[in-house]
Parts: C-alpha cells; sequence; structure tokens
C-alpha cells in the first residue's frame, strides 16, 4: 500500500494520532504536498459514503473534519503558490445562516465546516441573520445556493420571507434554496418555498453538490 | 407513599404512587364534578401508562413551552417576567383548549432571577432573543477535555466550583473557593471561611440569594394558579425532570461537537463520567416528584437519536446510563416519560427492554407504525404528529392527520396524542382541530 493510502485509511478508521503523524511525516520526506492533500479528500469522501451506508455518524463527520482542518495547516507551508491557488479553486458558493430569531449554530457550523472540505467556498453569516441581511449577502457575494438553518418553528416564517425576498430582488433564479434542521419536512419545504428540505449534513451537501454539476 | 414503601416491589410502587396522584388526593376541589374529571384525565393517563386496562380514550396531552403565551397574544417576556400573565395564561389554556394534562408553567422559570445570576446558558425574550420570541439555549464547551477527572471524582465539587461560575456570570468569583472539605477540622477550616468573606464571594453568595428570593416570590404568585388548574380537574404532566447523562455532559457541559469527539478521544472517561453521574441524574428526578406529589418525570432526550451516533455507539456510551436512570426511577416508584426528539427508529429495539408498563415515550419524528409494532404492549407510547401541520397546515390537514395517526398508534391503548415537540408557537384553529379530534375519534 502507498503511504499516502495508509494517510488515507488512517483518516477513514479515525486512527487521529498515527494520520497526523503520517501527514509530516510525509511531508518532511518531501512527499508532494497535493498528494497529502488528495489523501484527506479521498478519505472525505468515504468517510461521507460510509455516513450514507449508516455506518458513520456525527462523530465520524466532526472528527475527519477537525483531522482535515488540523491538516490544512500542516500542509499550507509546502504548497507552492500555484497548489495553493489550484486547492483554492472552488465548486461553488454558499451563503449559509441560522435565520432571524434562531441563534442555534451547531448544526449550521457542521454543515459549513463539510462544505468546505467539500471544496465549496462558504459565507457564513453567524445566527440570528436578518432576512434583508441575507438577500444583500447573497447578492453581494454572487451566492449559486442560499442555505437557510433553524431549529425553532419560528424559523418557517423568516425562511419563507427571504424566499419571498429573494424573488423580488430577481437572484430566486440565480440561486437554489435548501433548508435545513430538526423539524424541516416536505410541509416546510413548500410553505417556505424552498427548492429541497434536508435532516442531515451530508444529504446537504450531496444536494450542493448536484446543484453545481459536481456529482 | 406509606412507611412500608421499602417492602414493596418497584412495580408495587408505582402503582401506589400513580394511584395517589391519580386520586388527587391533596386537591382543594371546589366541587365533585371538577374532582372527578381530574380523576378521570389522571385514569386515562395511568392506564395508558399501565396497559393493565384499555383507557375509555387515548390522552391528548399537546407539550407546550410558549405556545400558550403566543395563543393568548403575550410576548416571551411577559410571561417570563410577570407570575401573573404566566398563571392567567397557563390557567386559561388548560381550561379552553381542554388538554388532558397540564404542563407549560414550569417550562417558563423566572427572567429577573436569570438576570441577577447574569445566567449564560440561555437567551431569553428580552435578553438576547426578541420580546416575543422564546428562550433559547446556549450550547458551549463550559466544560474542558481536561475537565473529565475532576467532575469523575467529586461531581458536586466540580459542579460548584467550576461549571456554575462559567454558566452563571454573577458567580463567577465562586471559581476562587478552595474545596470545602478543610471544615473537618478547626485547623484546615481557615483556608475555605476566610475565602468566603472576600468581597467578590459575598457579592456572589448575595446574587444566589437574591436569585432564590426572587423565584421563591415569584412561584408564591404562581402556585395560586397550578393550584387552580388541579382544582378545576386537571392534572399536570410532570412532577419532576431529569435527564440522560450524555445529554447532560453533551449539551450543558461538553458541547456536542467535542462530546463526538471524546468518544474517540477519550472514551473511557466519557464512559465513567456517564455513570458517575446517573446516581445524580435519578436523585434530581426523584426529588421532583416528590416535591409536586407527581410520579411522571420528564426526560428530553437528544443526542441519541437516529443519525447521532451508531447503534454500537449508542449501546456504549448513551443507553446504559439512559435506562440506568430510568430504572433508578422506577425503583423509587416514579415514571420516566423520555419526550425522543428527532427519530428514534434505529433504537426501538433498546426501549423495548423497559419492564411492561413502567416508561412512557413520547416521539418526535420516529415512524409510529414501527413505534407501535415494537413497543406496544410493552411501553406507553405518544406523540408522532409534526408541528410542521399545526403552523403551518390547514384544519382539514390536521384533522385527516390527527385520525390517520390514532389508526396507527392507539392500538388498544398505552398511547397518548401528542405533538412531536414542545411547541414554541401554535396556530388557535389547527391546535383545537387537533385536540377536538383526538377526543372525538381517540375513543377506544
Amino acid at each position: 500500500m502507498k503511504d499516502s493510502e495508509v494517510l488515507t485509511e488512517a483518516i477513514v478508521e479515525m486512527e487521529e494520532n498515527k494520520a497526523m503523524e503520517l501527514t509530516k511525516q510525509l511531508l518532511e520526506n518531501g512527499v508532494n504536498p497535493m498528494e497529502v492533500f488528495e489523501a484527506y479528500q479521498k478519505a472525505m469522501v468515504e468517510v461521507g459514503k460510509r455516513f450514507e451506508k449508516g455506518v458513520y455518524f456525527i462523530p465520524e463527520l466532526v472528527m475527519s473534519g477537525n483531522m482535515m482542518n488540523t491538516a490544512m495547516e500542516i500542509i499550507k507551508p509546502y504548497l507552492s503558490e500555484k497548489e495553493t491557488t489550484d486547492q483554492k479553486k472552488k465548486l461553488g458558493k454558499i451563503l449559509i445562516a441560522t435565520v432571524e430569531g434562531d441563534i442555534h449554530d451547531i448544526g449550521k457550523n457542521i454543515v459549513a465546516t463539510l462544505l468546505e472540505l467539500n471544496g465549496f467556498e462558504v459565507r457564513d453569516l453567524g445566527v440570528d441573520v436578518p432576512i434583508d441581511t441575507i438577500v444583500s449577502e447573497a447578492k453581494d457575494f454572487g451566492a449559486d445556493i442560499v442555505g437557510l438553518s433553524g431549529l425553532l418553528t419560528l424559523a418557517f416564517d423568516p425562511m419563507k420571507d427571504v424566499v419571498a425576498k429573494l424573488e423580488e430582488a430577481g437572484l430566486r433564479d440565480k440561486v437554489k434554496v435548501i433548508i435545513g434542521g430538526g423539524q424541516m419536512d416536505e410541509q416546510v419545504c413548500r410553505y417556505v418555498g424552498a427548492d429541497a428540505y434536508v435532516i442531515d449534513a451530508v444529504a446537504g451537501i450531496n444536494f450542493c453538490k448536484q446543484w453545481v454539476g459536481a456529482n | 407513599m406509606t412507611d412500608t414503601k421499602e417492602h414493596l416491589s418497584s412495580s408495587q410502587k408505582q402503582e401506589a404512587f400513580l394511584e395517589k396522584w391519580a386520586s388527587g388526593e391533596g386537591i382543594d376541589f371546589p366541587d365533585e364534578k371538577s374532582k372527578a374529571a381530574y380523576q378521570y384525565r389522571a385514569g386515562i393517563m395511568k392506564d395508558a401508562i399501565q396497559l393493565k386496562k384499555t383507557p375509555d380514550r387515548a390522552p391528548v396531552v399537546p407539550l407546550t413551552t410558549f405556545a400558550p403565551v403566543m395563543l393568548y397574544g403575550y410576548s416571551g417576556k411577559q410571561a417570563m417576567y410577570d407570575p401573573h400573565i404566566l398563571g392567567k395564561i397557563a390557567l386559561d389554556f388548560t381550561t379552553e383548549y381542554d388538554v388532558d394534562a397540564a404542563g407549560i408553567a414550569p417550562m417558563i422559570m423566572y427572567g429577573p432571577a436569570l438576570e441577577t445570576l447574569d445566567y449564560h446558558l440561555y437567551r431569553w425574550p428580552g435578553h438576547g432573543v426578541k420580546e416575543e420570541l422564546s428562550y433559547q439555549f446556549v450550547e458551549k464547551e463550559y466544560m474542558k477535555a481536561e475537565d473529565y477527572d475532576h467532575l469523575i471524582v467529586d461531581p458536586s465539587d466540580y459542579w460548584f466550583r467550576v461549571w456554575l461560575p462559567r454558566t452563571h456570570g454573577a458567580l463567577a468569583p465562586l471559581a476562587e473557593l478552595p474545596p470545602m472539605y478543610g471544615t473537618m477540622e478547626l485547623p484546615m477550616a481557615g483556608p475555605w471561611l476566610c475565602t468566603l468573606g472576600a468581597p467578590p464571594i459575598q457579592q456572589a453568595y448575595k446574587a444566589l440569594l437574591e436569585a432564590g428570593k426572587q423565584c421563591f416570590d415569584w412561584i408564591s404568585a404562581l402556585g395560586p394558579y397550578l393550584g387552580r388548574i388541579m382544582a378545576s380537574g386537571y392534572p399536570f404532566y410532570a412532577g419532576g425532570a431529569t435527564k440522560a447523562p450524555f445529554d447532560l455532559l453533551g449539551d450543558s457541559f461538553r458541547g456536542t461537537v467535542q462530546l463526538m469527539m471524546d468518544l474517540y478521544r477519550r472514551p473511557e472517561k466519557v464512559i465513567a463520567a456517564m455513570e458517575r453521574l446517573t446516581p445524580l441524574m435519578i436523585g434530581t428526578g426523584v426529588a421532583g416528584a416528590m416535591a409536586n406529589n407527581n410520579p411522571l418525570v420528564f426526560i428530553p432526550l437528544h443526542k441519541g437519536a437516529d443519525g447521532f451516533m451508531s447503534n454500537e455507539q449508542f449501546e456504549k456510551f448513551y443507553w446504559p446510563s439512559l435506562k440506568a436512570v430510568m430504572m433508578g426511577l422506577i425503583e423509587q416508584g416514579c415514571v420516566p416519560c423520555c419526550f425522543v426528539e428527532g427519530g428514534y427508529n434505529e433504537r426501538l429495539e433498546y426501549l423495548a427492554e423497559m419492564p411492561k408498563g413502567q416508561s412512557i415515550f413520547i416521539f418526535d419524528r420516529t415512524d409510529m407504525a414501527r413505534a407501535r409494532k415494537i413497543l406496544g404492549g410493552k411501553s406507553c407510547i405518544g406523540g408522532g404528529f409534526p408541528i410542521s401541520l399545526i403552523v403551518t397546515g390547514t384544519v382539514r390537514q390536521v384533522e385527516d392527520e390527527t385520525k390517520r395517526l390514532l389508526d396507527t398508534a392507539a392500538g388498544d391503548g398505552g398511547y397518548i396524542l401528542s405533538i412531536g415537540c414542545a411547541m414554541d408557537e401554535a396556530r388557535e384553529d389547527t391546535l383545537k382541530a387537533f385536540i377536538k379530534t383526538g377526543q372525538e375519534y381517540g375513543k377506544y
């Protein structure tokens, strides 16, 4: 097995210490940093697959995300300018926010991290974000997708208002809208006028990839 | 409960406690009609729980937080800052909507006391959340990874000198206190007592006493309304409340993301903490039930739901301590009432391990046909009605869905009609349709 494959396997199997040591070792031994980076990307794909199969869950998503973020800091100094630019090429732009009135952010943060690690450019507006801010930021950012998060039922109306305001601003046909949170269902999705609703992170990332033609 | 309770089996203790609660003993009913109404409602709850007898109909118990407040046109802030407004809403909602068990008031708490304590664990209406809305939890890493040993060795000391100072701003000076154990001998008592005299610590204790006084005045004002609710014929759906140890650690101490990584980074510490917290959570639930003379102990379940972890992880980290808490409650005559948030389709077989007719599971997004199939005849189930229909649906949709749900889940008893979440908001037409349809169509 190639060293980079051993690294991928260590990440996938959640062997954090081994993965971190191996990352440093490979880079110090002069292995191409892009190859190390790709080992992480491959691992993330496999973790996503296992999540979809119901083998992996939140612990593995946050562990692998955490490992990759730590590794990125280790890899960065080894990358050439061109590689850094290449690495920054993104699949698409996603604006993400917890809507007005709701201050919950755990789900949103997990999704934002995973989107970044999956190659999206993410602008995260935080929690309790006013409707007009979401719409103006979507325009300013040139978002391909707007992701709206909310745990509480009081998030339904602000979500609906965002969709209406996007329409008013003439942006609705340019952006996809996805909603996520514990009480989202088909009924809420229709009420809000969103393109999709999700109740888990990986399903959300898959919709986004599909929309930008990356699947 | 009698003096002979030590000699009773857990099911006998539970029967005695439920019987006492359902009889309405100690409640000052204005007339026989109110007493009979109370006994009817508590009686169908008791029948639904115990699975010994088919009740007259499925009890209708929508759980609420701020929904009644909003329905009567008040703001969340008014409810949290004026016990008379809260009391009147609780009384009016219970009687007008005619639910089979009441519960809103204890869910709300008193805003001024939280201000006195500079409470960080929640933001509430007028205090970080808009005045008209509901309170919301602020999850953070209040407990650091390196704190596990302190928590495990001495949870109360950790709670008092580390966790309270981090979560209650006014109690921050308590972090400077030495452990109280020096009080065992005169020469060693000095450090503790001397530190207690330091001005910041004195301030912290004053804040704590002030918050206590505020809450005492609040409950003294609210109490008569709660008494009137019961006297009007409505039992409360919970006497006490507690948590699954894993949720306690994940919600209020480590935070979700940190705890989920702990499962890989320090699994043995997580398990040791769960075991240590188990008797504490039993004691908390039992104390509430005894104080309120109501055996039902509410346990909201959060982080063991489908999607949060694998069955293997659930079996290792979540279920053993939850089951131990439930069994501990049952052994003392209480009825654990788990409010199973999210989906539990993958976990139903674990819940089926509980002894027959001694627990309640109110579901949120679990497939109710499967819940009935696996838990039917074993434990009382409830819930399953989507809140989205109450908030955004039509009366017709709500009526149809209520009937469909009763057909699916009510069986020949052992079902409580409820909505899948504690409602922050609702609509009058849809909520009344839900309750009315439930009362009519839910007859056995």
